[in-house]
Order: structure tokens, then C-alpha cells, then sequence
């Protein structure tokens, strides 16, 4: 389980008539068996990087190497490995969900009995198993979502690529696509997972990389990411009264607070050391007769660390 | 193994594709009832256009002013002609010149007759004159005037005219006999001008002419009838018609990302594209084979002409061939260059018109001035119509049908090309 599914180095990737590339020099490995979040804003270069590593797309330079192999020298041994489930829903509606993934399975090398039984592992899978002759142009939303991630699956690969699959959907068939990846990666497949939304990548990956601009600019496991942005953390005092004239300039100036916003009787700081910080506010407000009614002390999560390294929110 | 699991790849796909076109209500009927609909309403509407005695029944009116052997004559003469009706009245018993004007100008009758009063004493009187050697005789000789309703088609004005005026050769001829019997001494009894006008009415020449096609081969079985003209033609047009429903297919399942997930798999780009082209394929031979058929047994249903599938299959099988991978080609090429179903629709349709036109489906390429019929070179309908019509009107054989089918098969292959390049590059 410690070889890498997926070994980057140097991927640049620019698209013609564009000024910046897509996919700006990014080194990546992830280990077998792990559930990576590929975290950022739209427009990115997730979507540039997954195509890459599924063969969609050459890179204009550096290695890609999915399961141990060059995608460039052996794509369709490397295809035949991994699984892909693209950011549209990409299914055809005339045909019936058992259609869809027949024809699916099939392109994906599975026949005869195998492909059979795989089909209908994936119907039991995706809960659609009283869908299976429907059409899906008729089926909701949500449904034809869950037919498409388990297209992605259904030929058992080694690696997941999934490239923002909860998209436009309704609360439960995005629980089930949770549930349904945690079982997979469970059972030891590599999932690497692309979201703007920090809610999914802080609840289902174990590891996060966090690209902007064509480039990763913070890696490594949940922990470790929201403890290298610890410092974003914020305290939050609740004061019984408006803050006397000069008191917030005071407390700007003490050590350790790098920031202080006022929202009428709330006093929100930003401290690179907040326990550091916090002895010396409240001391500060105690002295000009500013009562605490309330303190709360904030961990810091994937939104406030990305806002903190690129000066932007996710959803910008 | 590895040709194995393409071979198999690529009949799931013409399994698939099959399933989504006979699931498409509006491809099958753009696709089907269309150019079947085209052949027999083409076959039956442009029957006696070609038929060689001429079905068409052109109603003409004889206004006699003069009531004299001149205006029965004419009569007679276009009585004998197949392609006119003849009346000596219009409805309502009017003979009078403005009512008749606006009997023919309303096209009730296509053309009308009018002998001016003194037609045939002027006649006889030019004819003494001349037997006198004494020249002119025909100043002021009242006119014979043919109108006709300005509707009519240019050729059948000609027929007409021409009629009229070997009428009035007739009528000239038997006067000048019977001129001559009375110089000769030769009592004219109404058993030789019996004789008389049944030779000089035929106005036969001395010499029959007849003419025959050059068909190959010296076979004269197949005619140019409406049928064998237009089963090919719509058939082409058909065929070249399923550019849209296949382009608008494609375009729609690269904007559902369906292609951009097949090529996420271990499966060549060829087989998406072999799986598309083989099921347009059989879809155009099934489609060719109902044209065919509807030539065969519905278009005489109607009253149309049988169809005559000539005497070569092979090389009919060739050309069907070949017209369906240009046309499913050219499909995926147009596919490969669209970037939604609305422009795939616009640019399909437009463009199968244009190679409709120009390749003489619409109009046919001997009724094209010089440089359009050159630049008709230009489409692969034209090519391909050519083919048909040399097995179909021309009894051709494989040999004659060799250039058309080299053309349709570069056609295709280029069009091929063009695809692939371009749907290799595409993302989505």
C-alpha cells in the first residue's frame, strides 16, 4: 500500500490563446489506497489535471506515471486501471440505466457473464436495481448521478478519478456517492477527488492538496493542512457594551493579534498564537471597563486556510 | 485478443447506436419516410414529363372564323394527336376572340386556335398566283394566331406551334393538288379528295425517324422514365439527408460528455466512430433497399412506371456502397466541426441542399447552364448520380460505374480523415 497510484513530477499543461497554463509545473504523489482531495476554486486547473491523468489530455511537459505506468507510453493499459467519473452526467437517455452501463462495462472491457453480473452488482449498488429498464432521460437528477458514478466503478479499477460528482444534486443522492466512495476506498481503491466545496474534501479525504492558479500550494493530510493554518484560528469575544474610543486600536497593537474586525458587540480576532494572544485582550478590555460575556475559540478550516494562502475565498 | 475485444467493443456500439436511433421518432422519420415520401410523390409528379408518347393531354380550342376546309383541317390535325384535346368552343358556346383570350389566360385551355375570316380564299388565291409565277399574294392576308396561357411551359408551346404550322403544310399541299388536277384536266371526285386529304393529313415524310437510347451494351430494355430518374436521386438524397439526425447525435453526446467518458476508457477512438458509421450504414442500405422497392411495386400501385432494377446488382451493390460511407462520413466529419445540435441541423441540412442542387437532384444537370453542370463536378451527389444512372437508364455495367465509385470512396476516406483529426483533438 506505500507504492504511489499516482506519481506526477513537472506537469505543465496551457491551453492556445490562453496567457497563463492551466496546469503550471505540479508534482504530486499519491500513495495507494488513498482518498485524495484535489481542492480549489473554479477554473483552477483541477478539471486540466484529471483529464491528464486519464488520458484526455497530453501534457505539454513533465511525467504522469497512474498505477505505476506511463500514461503516455501505455494509455490504454493505464485506462484499463483506472475509472473516471466526469463532472457532467454524461449518460445516454434513450437508453435504459441497464443500457447505459451494459454498453459502458463493455467499453470498458467487461462481456459475457462477467459484464452481466457487473451490471447488476452496480444496479444492487446504486439503488437502481427497480430503475434498471428505465429510460433515463426520466429518471431524476439525483439517480442518473448515482448511475454515473457507478459507471465509474463498475469494472473494479485500482484508482478513482472523480471530477466534482456531487454537482446539482439533492442532499441524499450526494450522502449516497459519500457512503458509496468510503465502501470503495475501504475496500482498498484509490479515490482522488476534485470539489470547490471544502465541506466534502474536510468530510471524505484523508489527504488534501490544494491547487490555485495551476499550481499546488499546500499538501499534505487534513490534520496537518488545517494545523499548518492554525493560525487563521480566530477568537471571538462577546462584550456586554460598545468598546470605549481607542480600545480596538489598543488591542491591535498587542502582540500576537494580527487582526481585529467589530460587528457591534462582537470582537473577532485573527492571531498567529491565540492562546499566546488572548491573556492580553482580555486583560486590555478588563482595564477599560469592558465586560466579556462570552469567548469562543475557532479551529481553522479549508475555507479561512485558503483564503489565508491566496488572498481569495473558494467560491470567488 | 486485443482485435477481439475491439471487435466486440464495436458491436456493442452499433448495438447501442441502433437502440438510440430506433428510439428517435424524428431521426427515423427524417430518415425513412422522408425520401420515401420524395420518391413516390417525384416518381408519380414527373411521370409524363418523361413518358415518351407524352401523358400529358394539352386542351386546345379551334376558333373557326372562316368555317371553311381550313378550320376542320387543323381540327383534324390536332384530333390526331395524342397530346391535345380539341374544342371548337369554349364553355358556354362563346367562340368570340376576348372571351377565348380569357379562357386560355385563365388556363382552362392552354392554347387557342383563331382562323380570321377569308383564311382560305386568301390560301387559294396566293396558291393561283404562284402556279402563275406571279410573286407576292400575301399582303394583307389576315393572320393565323396561336395564344397560348402564359403558364406554358416553353417546349410545350413549340409542340404546338409546330403542329399547327405542319397543319397548315398540309392544307397548302392538298390545295396546290387540287390546283394542279384542274390544270391537268383531272376531275377531283369525292373519292380522290378522300384520297387526297388522308395522304396529305398523315403529312408522313418519306422517311420514318425514330429515336432510340444508346444505352450500353446495345440493350434497350430500360427507358428514362420518371422512376428510374427519381428512385436514385431521392434515394442519394436520402441517404445524404441522415447527415443531420447523425451529426446532431454526436454533437449531443459530446455535450453530455459521453465522449469525453469513452475516451476516459481503454477504447480506440476508431471503434466510437466505426460503431456510428456501420449503423448509419445499414440504416442507408436498408433505406436504399425500400427506395428500390417502392420504385418496384408502390409507384405503379399509383400509376407511375415500374421500376426497372436493370441488370447489373453488382454494380448497384457498389454504388449503394460507396453513396454510404461518403454520406455517413461525411456525417461524422460535420459532427467532428459542430459544436451543438442547432449548428449540426443548420450545417447538415444546408449543406446535403446544396449538394442536392448542384448535383442534379432538384433540377436535372442537362437542364443546368454550362457552368453550373461543371460545377456540379464539385458535389458527391452528382457522382453518385451519375453511377445510378448509368446502371439504371444508361444499362451500364460495373465497368461504367468504376469512376463514380472511386470518387465516393476518396470522398469518404477523406472525409474519415478530416474526423478523426479533429475528434482527437477535441476535449469535449
Amino acid at each position: 500500500m506505500n507504492e504511489a497510484a499516482v506519481d506526477i513530477t513537472g506537469l505543465v499543461k496551457s491551453y492556445p490563446g490562453s496567457e497563463s497554463p492551466a496546469v503550471a509545473g505540479i508534482d504530486l504523489r499519491v500513495k495507494a489506497g488513498a482518498f485524495f482531495g484535489l481542492l480549489g476554486p473554479n477554473g483552477a486547473g483541477k478539471t486540466t489535471l484529471i483529464s491528464m491523468m486519464c488520458g484526455l489530455l497530453r501534457p505539454d511537459a513533465g511525467s504522469l506515471r497512474m498505477a505505476g505506468m506511463d500514461i503516455a507510453a501505455r494509455p490504454n493499459e493505464v485506462k484499463q486501471r483506472i475509472g473516471v467519473v466526469p463532472q457532467d452526467i454524461a449518460l445516454y437517455p434513450t437508453l435504459t440505466a441497464r443500457e447505459n452501463l451494459a454498453y459502458f462495462g463493455g467499453m470498458l472491457g467487461l462481456s459475457g457473464a462477467r459484464l452481466r453480473e457487473r451490471v447488476n452488482w452496480a444496479l444492487e449498488t446504486a439503488r437502481l436495481a427497480q430503475y434498471a429498464g428505465v429510460r433515463v432521460e426520466v429518471l431524476s437528477g439525483g439517480l442518473k448521478r448515482r448511475l454515473s458514478l457507478v459507471i465509474g466503478f463498475i469494472h473494479e479499477p485500482e484508482i478513482l478519478l472523480l471530477d466534482e460528482p456531487t454537482v446539482g444534486i439533492d442532499p441524499h443522492s450526494r450522502l449516497f456517492i459519500y457512503e458509496s466512495l468510503r465502501a470503495m476506498n475501504a475496500a482498498g481503491m484509490t479515490i482522488i477527488y476534485t470539489s470547490h466545496y471544502m465541506e466534502e474534501v474536510e468530510g471524505l479525504c484523508r489527504e488534501i492538496a490544494i491547487i490555485d492558479q495551476g499550481r499546488i500550494i499546500a499538501r499534505g493530510s487534513l490534520d496537518d493542512i488545517l494545523a499548518g493554518g492554525a493560525g487563521t484560528g480566530a477568537v471571538e469575544i462577546r462584550s456586554g457594551e460598545a468598546l470605549p474610543d481607542g480600545t480596538l486600536e489598543r488591542i491591535t497593537r498587542l502582540p500576537g493579534v494580527r487582526d481585529v474586525e467589530r460587528s457591534g458587540k462582537l470582537l473577532r480576532l485573527a492571531s498567529d498564537s491565540p492562546m499566546d494572544a488572548l491573556p492580553g485582550v482580555l486583560a486590555l478590555l478588563r482595564r477599560d471597563g469592558v465586560k466579556v460575556l462570552s469567548l469562543s475559540h475557532g479551529a481553522a478550516n479549508l475555507e479561512e486556510v485558503f483564503l489565508t494562502l491566496t488572498g481569495r475565498g473558494l467560491r470567488e | 485478443m486485443a482485435n477481439w475485444t475491439n471487435l466486440h467493443k464495436l458491436a456493442a456500439s452499433v448495438s447501442k447506436e441502433a437502440r438510440q436511433i430506433t428510439r428517435d421518432r424524428e431521426a427515423l422519420l427524417l430518415l425513412f419516410a422522408m425520401p420515401l415520401l420524395f420518391v413516390l410523390i417525384m416518381s408519380l409528379a414527373m411521370r409524363d414529363a418523361f413518358r415518351e408518347k407524352g401523358g400529358v393531354v394539352l386542351p386546345i380550342i379551334v376558333v373557326d372564323n372562316d368555317r371553311s376546309t381550313v378550320g376542320s383541317s387543323i381540327v383534324d390535325a390536332f384530333s390526331a394527336l395524342p397530346a391535345f384535346k380539341v374544342d371548337t368552343a369554349i364553355e358556354g358556346g362563346a367562340t368570340d376572340e376576348r372571351s377565348v383570350r380569357a379562357d386560355v389566360a385563365s388556363g382552362k385551355h392552354k392554347f387557342a386556335v383563331i382562323i380570321p375570316e377569308g383564311t382560305d380564299k386568301n390560301a387559294r388565291r396566293r396558291i393561283q398566283r404562284q402556279l402563275r409565277f406571279v410573286k407576292g399574294g400575301t399582303d394583307g392576308a389576315p393572320e393565323i394566331r396561336l395564344l397560348a396561357d402564359p403558364a406554358m411551359r416553353f417546349d410545350y408551346r413549340n409542340l404546338a406551334s409546330t403542329n399547327l404550322n405542319r397543319a397548315l403544310q398540309a392544307i397548302e399541299n392538298r390545295l396546290l393538288w387540287e390546283e394542279f388536277a384542274a390544270l391537268a384536266g383531272m376531275k377531283m371526285t369525292p373519292e380522290r379528295r378522300q384520297a387526297a386529304k388522308e395522304i396529305l393529313t398523315g403529312n408522313r415524310p418519306f422517311a420514318e425517324v425514330s429515336a432510340e437510347d444508346a444505352a450500353a451494351l446495345g440493350r434497350k430494355e430500360a427507358m428514362p422514365t420518371a422512376v428510374q430518374q427519381s428512385v436514385p436521386s431521392w434515394s442519394l438524397f436520402g441517404v445524404f439527408f441522415l447527415v443531420i439526425p447523425l451529426s446532431v447525435a454526436f454533437t449531443k453526446e459530446r455535450q453530455a460528455g459521453c465522449l469525453q467518458r469513452l475516451r476516459s476508457m481503454p477504447t480506440p477512438l476508431w471503434v466510437v466512430m466505426a460503431g456510428k458509421a456501420v449503423s448509419y450504414f445499414i440504416i442507408n442500405q436498408i433505406q436504399f433497399a425500400l427506395m428500390i422497392l417502392m420504385g418496384i411495386y408502390a409507384v405503379p400501385l399509383l400509376g407511375g412506371d415500374r421500376f426497372a432494377f436493370g441488370h447489373a446488382p453488382l454494380a448497384v451493390a457498389m454504388m449503394s456502397v460507396a453513396v454510404s460511407l461518403a454520406a455517413v462520413n461525411y456525417g461524422l466529419a460535420a459532427a467532428a466541426y459542430c459544436k451543438t445540435a442547432e449548428q449540426a441541423t443548420t450545417f447538415g441540412g444546408a449543406s446535403v441542399l446544396i449538394f442536392g442542387a448542384l448535383g442534379g437532384i432538384m433540377v436535372p444537370k442537362f437542364l443546368m447552364p454550362p457552368v453550373m453542370q461543371r460545377l456540379s463536378a464539385v458535389s458527391p451527389m452528382s457522382w453518385g448520380l451519375d453511377g445510378y444512372l448509368n446502371i439504371f437508364v444508361r444499362n451500364g455495367t460495373v465497368r461504367d460505374i468504376l469512376p463514380q465509385f472511386a470518387g465516393l470512396v476518396c470522398f469518404a476516406v477523406i472525409s474519415a480523415a478530416i474526423a478523426a483529426l479533429k475528434l482527437r483533438n477535441i476535449q469535449k
